[in-house]
């Protein structure tokens, strides 16, 4: 017995960091990732809906789309509440990299700002409902509130002067300067 | 027969004990795999990047994540079972929007900051920010006055994950009251992490030159993780962003400092929405002491002021009276003027003497 | 196990079964009340602005939930599509006790007199089955002032000239004016107008043991996280549990309304929150599920007296969905407008309701709550590019600089707006959905242009440097404000229910919420749902004959 026991915790150890090997590696890469840390979105697409959405709402002296966050939020809820979109922003983004492609030999992402806007108007004009679900959905990931992924910062809301949070205490029902 | 089916049985039971033995020490296993990779692995799951990446620049830099969060060796059943259900709805795609934490990780952590941050812990704990929910809930005096509310927990128990109505009953004015979850009576309702961001970016700071004195105005000390939080949003607001009132008295506009570390103290001790001084739970100072920072006074933690007016005033006043015994709410909580708003007329009815001599310090 | 025998099952929690709870248990019957959603409080709530009863992009946040409560919409061109409850189509309101009373603006309005005589008052017009209240404003005046006073309504409404007599003010005053307000109402009055604050289910001082408003910017859509807005949810609804007669079940689907082979009601099939089939008897059954629900209830309760639903003789059941058509103005100002302090809207004027020239009514004019940044840019106008830096630089520029006001349009009821159950699609309980079709009249689009210009003008005068204007669309009006399908008449032939609100088929079946409305008012209807359910309630008890479960 006495010389038994070392073995068995040694095989216990070996077989525990086996597991906790392969646990650790399945958690580490689960989850339906794409490798770059993206929900929903391959990394290449991820790029070039940052990079629409920051056409949609550039940076000048205050943050844009990209600063905050906005392809997070897109990313986020394609994989919960917009899953019924997957398929159209699976076809869109390639729609937009084609576009792009046929216009200006390289990828949305790749190009100087002036021929992105050149492309997204033409996307626009060609497929509205796709480019409307993405104008929707990055203002909501700019605009709305950073729990969703997007609004890093709060950005957009220090930009419109929202005081946060407000400072805004309450009558006591006791208070004699109440009424 | 028996020799051989005895060792079968043996060897089965062996079998399962070391599978059952593997499969229980697989979790805290795992645990050890993320945490020995010193936080790296823990970012791998996309959820847990932002959070790495804010405690990577934060002044707890230095402090590994099992410090606070548990590890493969914190004996605590409900710690690793946690961690398993995590890891499934991970593994599901069941992942949140954003990682926060409950009201039990925030009491955990108070006895956790304690460990390091023993004297702050020691001051908090003496003063009044250490009320306990008992002490905040179930108080008659207020209940019976003034009706509990979800608002309540937006200043006392930010962190508790229900509404009021999950906290305390009854909801009503008449009582008795007492905690649905008796547990919580004995637990602190202001925690730490209620002012303080763990991962707030910021440097490591020395301890030297930190204690033992009151700040003044100019000496302003913000530490880096100063931050409230919101329970509204269920999430940190850095006090270098966060308002300070301009506050009124009558119509006129109020001389207020400019110490920042004071827009978490009016989050809680706030105006109502007139931004008047001394309406709803503010203390803003006007009068004699007009334009001074809270936590001139208040100094952190302990919120004591006891020997705060030393720092400022000379010990006897202008007209020659000891300024801890005047006739304020300081000398006692009878007194008819709050040290927050008294001015120099409502003892002078007769007209403020001139000065006699140039003042002390300040 | 068999449910133990009430007096009465109410169908719904919301403005009006709170009411007729309160008032029934109060009396001394004994009450179950049924609520599909849940009792929600401020912690469910948190003011997600993107996730709250008034802008639902992801999800409505007060019920009822997207998975398991579809409903068909058909469109103009007769395209039929599911929608879920966040979706616009699909006129949802909530689904939690207090129903929309829970996270409401909670504007208060009394309908003027003229509200109730709708046809008398400007004729037939031809399309709409325009058509007066069995009742007059002065068969309710005295449950609009206990309502005023039982729930609490601040405002002052003493500067309002067209408003109908009234025999006590208001309990409460109203708040202090935010910055919009002391622009607006010295315009009004250089206009002629007649400014005066809005009445609100809000306290404004200490009421019925509870706050006053905070005057955060999170409000309609919102949990009210000191209690100080007034709903069914935080008034009648726990004065009824007090009682002891009254016992509360949400998450409760119900599926029919149960008969007896005379056509009887004997009670309502449920589906309890672990999804078990109950059967609830009683003496009574009281539905009401607001327009869209009540209306589908009636219509799956099958019969062999009833072959198209209850009360459906005549097919009238589920016709007639109208609710509030909302045109706006927006105007732009020099200097900064927004105070921050809630809920925003606070002035008003009721001089466009009536006598309008060539118009069948017209709409209450009032600013707008506080618009959260998302919402605010539904406000940008069509002049402006909708992406790129102009888009944003305008966005930045003009939220703290505009003022909006809007009114909701007293609507031409339409036929065929109606609500059916659904042959095909089922939800969760396998129970069929409801299914809306039809669309709005044109002369409502009339009017809506009609007060989207004297808005305007209103701004203009008020020192808008630019001005422009949101006009509704010709779709299916339902939402929040949704009423009329099951209507208040003492003709079986052309109505649902008699001016009791008692179904004309079947005397222990009653609707009590805005289905019954004939027509719908210029304005926020709540005051006037509360109203009519204490009035209907009152009738009830008085025709009472059956035995209470305790005296």
């Amino acid at each position: 017995m006495p010389n038994q026991k070392p073995s068995l915790k040694r095989r216990t150890f070996l077989s525990a960091g086996l597991a906790a090997a392969a646990g650790g590696a399945a958690i580490s890469c689960g989850g339906g990732g794409t490798g770059e840390g993206w929900r929903f979105f391959t990394a290449e697409e991820a790029r070039t809906v940052d990079a629409i959405c920051e056409r949609i709402i550039p940076a000048d002296r205050d943050p844009g789309a990209h600063a905050a966050g906005v392809v997070n939020y897109i990313d986020i809820q394609l994989a919960k509440r917009f899953k019924k979109h997957q398929a159209a922003y699976r076809k869109g983004v390639a729609g937009v990299d084609a576009v792009s492609r046929a216009r200006f030999g390289k990828r949305f992402a790749e190009l100087p700002p002036d021929q992105q806007t050149q492309a997204l108007t033409e996307v626009g004009a060609k497929s509205g409902a796709f480019f409307n679900l993405v104008l929707n959905h990055a203002m909501q990931g700019f605009y709305g509130d950073p729990r969703h992924g997007g609004n890093r910062n709060m950005a957009s809301w220090r930009m419109l002067g929202l005081p946060l949070p407000p400072v805004r205490g309450r009558q006591h029902y006791d208070d004699p300067k109440a009424g | 027969m028996e020799g051989i089916e005895g060792a079968l049985v043996k060897s089965i039971l062996l079998i399962t004990a070391l599978l059952a033995a593997a499969v229980i020490l697989m979790v805290p296993a795992t645990t050890f795999y993320f945490e020995s990779g010193g936080g790296r692995r823990c970012a791998s799951c996309h959820e847990m990047q932002s959070l790495y990446d804010d405690w990577r620049g934060s002044s707890h830099r230095g402090i590994a994540c099992e410090a606070c969060h548990g590890g493969a060796f914190t004996a605590q059943a409900s710690f690793h079972a946690n961690n398993v259900a995590r890891a499934y709805a991970h593994l599901r795609g069941d992942v949140p929007d954003q990682i926060g934490f409950g009201n039990e990780f925030a009491q955990a952590m108070t006895e956790r900051c304690k460990s390091c941050h023993r004297q702050e812990y020691a001051a908090w704990q003496s003063g009044p920010h250490s009320a306990t929910y008992a002490r905040i809930f179930l108080d008659k005096k207020h209940n019976t006055e003034n009706l509990p509310i979800d608002d309540c927990l937006r200043c006392h128990g930010m962190q508790f994950e229900g509404g009021i109505g999950d906290l305390i009953a009854p909801i009503d004015r008449k009582g008795p009251w007492r905690m649905i979850r008796a547990e919580l009576g004995g637990m602190p309702s202001m925690p730490c992490v209620t002012c303080h961001e763990v991962h707030r970016e910021g440097q490591p700071m020395s301890k030297a030159g930190v204690e033992g004195r009151v700040p003044g105005p100019s000496q302003e000390i913000a530490r880096p993780s100063l931050a409230l939080f919101d329970r509204r949003t269920e999430r940190y607001m850095p006090v270098a962003g966060m308002p300070i009132p301009e506050m009124l008295e009558g119509d006129r506009p109020v001389r207020m400092s400019k110490d920042q570390r004071q827009a978490l103290c009016y989050q809680c001790h706030a105006p109502v929405s007139t931004m008047q001084v001394a309406s709803g739970d503010d203390r803003t100072g006007i009068g004699v002491h007009e334009g001074i920072s809270c936590l001139a006074c208040h100094a952190q933690h302990g919120q004591k002021t006891r020997a705060s007016c030393a720092s400022c005033h000379p010990k006897m006043s202008n007209c020659g009276l000891d300024v801890e015994k005047m006739d304020t709410t300081f000398a006692s909580s009878n007194s008819k003027h709050n040290i927050h708003w008294v001015k120099c007329g409502d003892c002078h009815t007769k007209g403020i003497p001139r000065k006699k001599a140039p003042a002390g310090a300040l | 196990m068999a449910l133990k025998h009430v007096n009465a099952v109410i169908v719904g929690a919301g403005a009006g079964g709170g009411v007729v709870a309160k008032e029934l248990s109060a009396a001394g019957l004994s009450v179950a009340l049924l609520e599909r959603g849940r009792w929600y409080s401020a912690a469910d709530c948190r003011k997600d602005d993107l996730c709250n009863q008034r802008t639902q992009v992801l999800g409505a946040k007060f019920g009822p939930d997207d998975e398991r409560n579809p409903r068909v919409a058909v469109d103009g061109k007769g395209r039929e599509t599911v929608v879920v409850a966040s979706d616009g189509a699909y006129s949802n309101n909530a689904a939690c006790v207090g129903g929309g009373t829970f996270s409401y603006g909670a504007m208060a309005w009394r309908y003027m007199e003229k509200d109730f005589r709708m046809r008398s008052t400007y004729g037939a017009v031809a399309g709409s089955t325009l058509e007066d209240w069995p009742i007059d404003y002065f068969d309710l005046e005295p449950y609009y002032e206990k309502a005023e006073w039982e729930m609490g309504v601040s405002g002052d409404v003493s500067n309002n000239i067209f408003k109908a007599p009234r025999r006590k003010p208001l309990p409460m005053p109203p708040l202090p004016p935010n910055r919009e307000y002391r622009i607006l109402s010295p315009a009004a009055k250089r206009l002629g107008l007649h400014p005066f604050d809005i009445p609100m289910l809000r306290n404004t001082v200490p009421y019925n043991g509870r706050r006053s408003c905070m005057r955060c910017r999170w409000c309609v859509g919102f949990a009210c996280e000191v209690n100080a807005r007034n709903g069914t949810h935080n008034t009648v609804i726990p004065e009824a549990l007090a009682t002891g007669n009254c016992e509360l079940r949400t998450d409760c689907m119900t599926r029919e309304i149960l008969l007896d082979a005379r056509g009887r009601a004997t009670g309502v099939a449920y589906f309890d929150a672990n999804g078990r089939l109950q059967e609830q008897t009683a003496d009574l059954a009281i539905v009401c599920g607001g327009a869209v629900e009540s209306a589908r209830l009636l219509l799956n309760t099958k019969h062999r007296l009833f072959p198209n639903g209850l009360g459906n003789r005549y097919d009238w059941v589920g016709r007639n969905l109208q609710s509030h058509t909302y045109p706006a103005a927006i105007g732009l100002f020099e200097q900064e407008v927004y105070d921050d302090l809630g809920p925003g809207a606070g002035i008003a004027i009721c001089d466009y309701n009536h006598g309008n020239p060539g118009l069948a009514g017209g709409a209450m004019l009032a600013n707008e709550f506080i618009r959260l940044p998302y919402q605010f840019l539904s406000a940008v106008p069509a002049g402006v590019p909708q992406w790129g830096p102009e888009h944003k630089n305008f966005v930045r520029n003009a939220y703290r600089r505009t003022i909006s006001i809007m009114g909701p349009v007293q609507e031409m009821p339409v036929f065929d707006a109606r609500v059916q159950a659904d042959p095909k699609v089922k939800d969760y309980w396998g129970i069929p959905v409801a299914r809306l079709s039809g669309g709005k009249h044109p002369h409502t689009l009339e009017i809506a242009g009609f007060a989207a210009a004297k808005a305007e003008a209103w701004l203009k005068e008020a020192g808008a440097i630019r001005t422009w204007k949101r006009l509704p669309g010709a779709s299916l009006s339902g939402g929040q404000h949704q009423a009329g399908t099951c209507r208040m008449g003492n003709d079986p032939k052309t109505s649902v229910v008699n001016k009791d609100c008692q179904l004309h088929e079947v005397d222990n079946v009653y609707v009590i919420d805005a289905s019954v409305h004939v027509t719908n008012g210029g304005f926020n209807p709540a005051l006037t749902i509360l109203a009519n359910a204490y009035r209907a309630s009152g009738n009830l008890l008085k025709a009472w004959k059956g035995s209470k479960a305790r005296s």
